[in-house]
């Protein structure tokens, strides 16, 4: 492996983030706040860092598969530390800890947050925040990668590194295709909403923030009581709308607006995924009305939105679900495991995987019944090998596994049990909320600082679809 | 990019981010320096004149009961020299508005001082007020206790700004000193690179020259040295292969 070539790109990713932290230094410094200067040094040390490589390494054309693992990998670390230094600078509030704790938070998409009274932060450092969460949501790399000087090849590899094989089925485009598909879904999608919201009412300034993490499918917002803030209809209509969009395959998306074959209305899956939602959403509504929680279209508005924001990953909330009934905590764990479609800007398991492990039961059956016959597994019309199929279990398996170990670390720590449940789950699949202590409208401060870590490295495992991490730590194997 | 060149900018940018982090400390710090000065020019003048005009005012409280018991002469002198200490310090916070609603607060000081001071400048000794304890209370202590409690409003005022000044102080310490820890961190980390680079740029073609002209001369292979880098070690190599060729000729 050659290491200046991973240092060069993460280089870039840096400078990449320098350009954001400077915008939020213009913000703070036109509104003469005292994040300012923070986010200058913050954008300087990333320039700094990012520059620095670029003077020594040459480019290279070629990137292999163990390099682009390591830069994307190693890229996010990087970005994740950046990105807690104007935290770090501005407040004594925000011990390391913390800091990095809100960045990874962000840029992994999550929206977990430590921080207990947001509006008394300056407002520079909350357009930081949501950027986190913009720059994160299509992946730090393929942002890069898109500015990247380099070959083909290479950029072919970084995605091949980025995202995972089943995202890339419904695409079916080359790599530079892929890109400017995915550029022009998240920045066209980010624009209505940010122009819908500033109409609904929203101030200009929180529209573009809470498009920032709607689309990202992240859940930060500028206000304590998160979307609750505003008691508004259209707000919470048209944040739900673009949830939604933002947890679809953005392919499907750029197919339907441009009226091509392989659009959202052709698509299996998405209409199971649509499904499963608005069971979730009846289930829950029932179940409210029914345990005399709200009248019977507060039910379903509640439910609506906490089952579509949790379903999407993105974490918003518009009610505290913490004194919400058990059973509707359990649909909205289930959700917060199954987590949104491939190919979109959320984390964690990913739809696709549930649905190739629930066809996979009903293959088993059949092949039980049959035992002679030549079964195949289809999704969207692509045949699914058994490699992929396996992949698949395996990730399931150990996606699980993992949230187990998460769970008991976190027990350890005398976090209590439910607690330490829905928040391994909630991290891991980057939906931010969990129940407990961790619930919509809480926070995660309350939680010992080994358990914040622990909490961190989820969510790194669920953005970079753990075997990303998981293999650079066998790097014997590679040889 | 010349090797001379590569090692300077790699040296400028860290001494450019040191440079900037001592920048923001010294700001930061001078801002501690303003901040401190600014609580004692602000806040602390306003609190030591509203605490001398308690004084002054609970003076010319008992001055007001000596006349009450007829000594005019002691109780005269205690209320113009009272009198006096009092104006003199309203004068300094009247001079010194620097909170918001601190006018206000002035101004209701300054009318009901007046009104207060209506009570006590006519005469008391020899008229009916004399030994009067109803007139006191009724009337006086009245106007004593609203004159009071307005200076004390003041005091808070500029009390619970100082409290928060001083909670401010602590975070501009905090980000005084951040920028100084966060320099020489990423200033250690640079260093490796810049380590790890230098060994990049200058020993590796040193080393791949010397194990090409040592396999030219001991083991009769070709000349190539495969510097990927446009500096001087290119220029050497390409230098080297033209002496090869000619002493071949």
């Amino acid at each position: 492996m050659r290491t200046e070539i991973v240092i060069r790109h993460i280089g870039m990713v840096l400078m990449f983030n320098a350009i954001f932290l400077f915008i939020s230094f213009l913000i703070s410094l036109f509104l003469s706040e005292t994040s300012a200067v923070p986010l200058l040094y913050s954008s300087l040390i990333a320039l700094v860092f990012g520059l620095f490589p670029l003077i020594y390494v040459q480019p290279s054309n070629y990137i292999s598969i163990l390099e682009g693992t390591s830069i994307v990998v190693f890229g996010w670390i990087a970005t994740c530390l950046v990105g807690s230094l104007p935290y770090v600078l501005w407040s004594s509030e925000f011990s390391f800890i913390n800091a990095w704790f809100e960045s990874v938070s962000g840029f992994t998409t999550t929206g977990s947050t430590i921080i207990t009274d947001i509006e008394i932060i300056p407002k520079g450092l909350l357009f930081w925040r949501s950027s986190t969460h913009w720059i994160g949501g299509i992946g730090v790399i393929l942002f890069t990668i898109l500015i990247l000087p380099g070959s083909n090849t290479s950029k072919l590899v970084l995605l091949n590194t980025e995202m995972s094989a089943l995202a890339k089925n419904n695409f079916k485009f080359r790599a530079k295709e892929i890109l400017r598909i995915l550029l022009y879904v998240y920045l066209g999608l980010t624009i209505l909403e940010t122009i819908l919201l500033n109409i609904a009412g929203m101030s200009f300034f929180d529209a573009i923030n809470h498009s920032f993490a709607t689309i990202a499918t992240g859940g930060f917002s500028t206000k304590n009581l998160s979307i609750a803030y505003y008691n508004s209809i259209s707000i919470e209509v048209i944040i739900m709308v673009f949830m939604v969009f933002s947890g679809v395959h953005f392919g499907l998306i750029f197919n339907t607006v441009l009226g091509k074959k392989n659009n959202i209305f052709k698509s299996y899956i998405f209409k199971v995924f649509i499904t499963f939602l608005m069971a979730g959403i009846l289930v829950v509504s029932l179940k409210l009305y029914f345990s005399d929680m709200y009248p019977w279209w507060q039910s379903v508005r509640y439910a609506a939105f906490q089952v579509l924001s949790l379903g999407t990953t993105t974490g918003f909330a518009t009610t505290d679900t913490a004194n919400w009934p058990g059973f509707t905590q359990i649909i909205l764990i289930y959700f917060t495991i199954q987590c949104a479609m491939m190919g979109s800007t959320s984390g964690g398991l990913k739809f696709d995987r549930v649905f190739i492990f629930f066809k996979a039961i009903v293959k088993q059956i059949k092949s039980i019944q049959h035992p002679h016959a030549v079964i195949s597994l289809k999704v969207d019309g692509n045949s699914i090998n058994e490699k992929t199929e396996i992949h698949t279990m395996v990730f399931i398996i150990l996606y699980l596994g993992i949230i187990f170990i998460t769970t008991a670390l976190l027990t350890f720590f005398d976090v209590d049990s439910f607690t330490a449940f829905s928040s391994s789950a909630a991290t891991i699949g980057n939906v931010g909320p969990g129940f407990g202590d961790v619930s919509s409208l809480g926070n995660y401060s309350n939680l010992p600082d080994p358990g914040k870590f622990i909490l961190t490295i989820n969510m790194l495992l669920g953005r970079l679809e753990i075997f990303g991490i998981i293999s650079l730590l066998f790097i014997k194997s590679w040889k | 990019m010349k090797i001379k060149f590569k090692i300077l900018t790699g040296f400028l940018l860290i001494i450019i981010m040191l440079l900037i982090a001592g920048a923001m400390s010294i700001y930061e710090f001078s801002r501690i320096g303003k901040s401190v000065r600014a609580l004692i020019d602000d806040n602390y003048k306003t609190i030591e004149a509203s605490k001398t005009m308690i004084v002054a005012l609970e003076r010319e409280d008992s001055g007001i009961l000596l006349l009450i018991s007829g000594k005019w002469k002691a109780g005269r002198r205690i209320l113009q020299s009272a009198d006096s200490l009092f104006l003199s310090a309203f004068d300094t916070a009247k001079n010194n508005l620097t909170e918001e609603d601190e006018d206000i607060h002035i101004e209701k000081i300054e009318t009901s001082y007046l009104k207060f001071k209506d009570k006590w400048e006519p005469p008391i000794v020899g008229t009916n007020k004399e030994n009067s304890i109803n007139w006191y209370f009724t009337e006086v202590h009245m106007n004593f206790i609203e004159v009071k409690s307005e200076i004390e409003a003041l005091m808070t005022l500029n009390q619970d700004s100082m409290h928060l000044e001083a909670s401010e102080l602590k975070e501009q310490a905090h980000r005084a000193i951040m920028p100084g820890i966060v320099a020489i961190a990423s200033a250690l980390i640079l260093l490796v690179l810049f380590n790890f680079f230098i060994g990049n740029i200058l020993v590796k073609p040193i080393k791949k020259l010397i194990n090409s002209v040592k396999g030219y001369h001991l083991l009769s292979q070709e000349f190539n040295a495969d510097i990927s880098n446009h500096d001087e070690f290119k220029i050497l190599e390409n230098e080297i292969q033209e002496l090869i060729q000619r002493l071949k000729k």
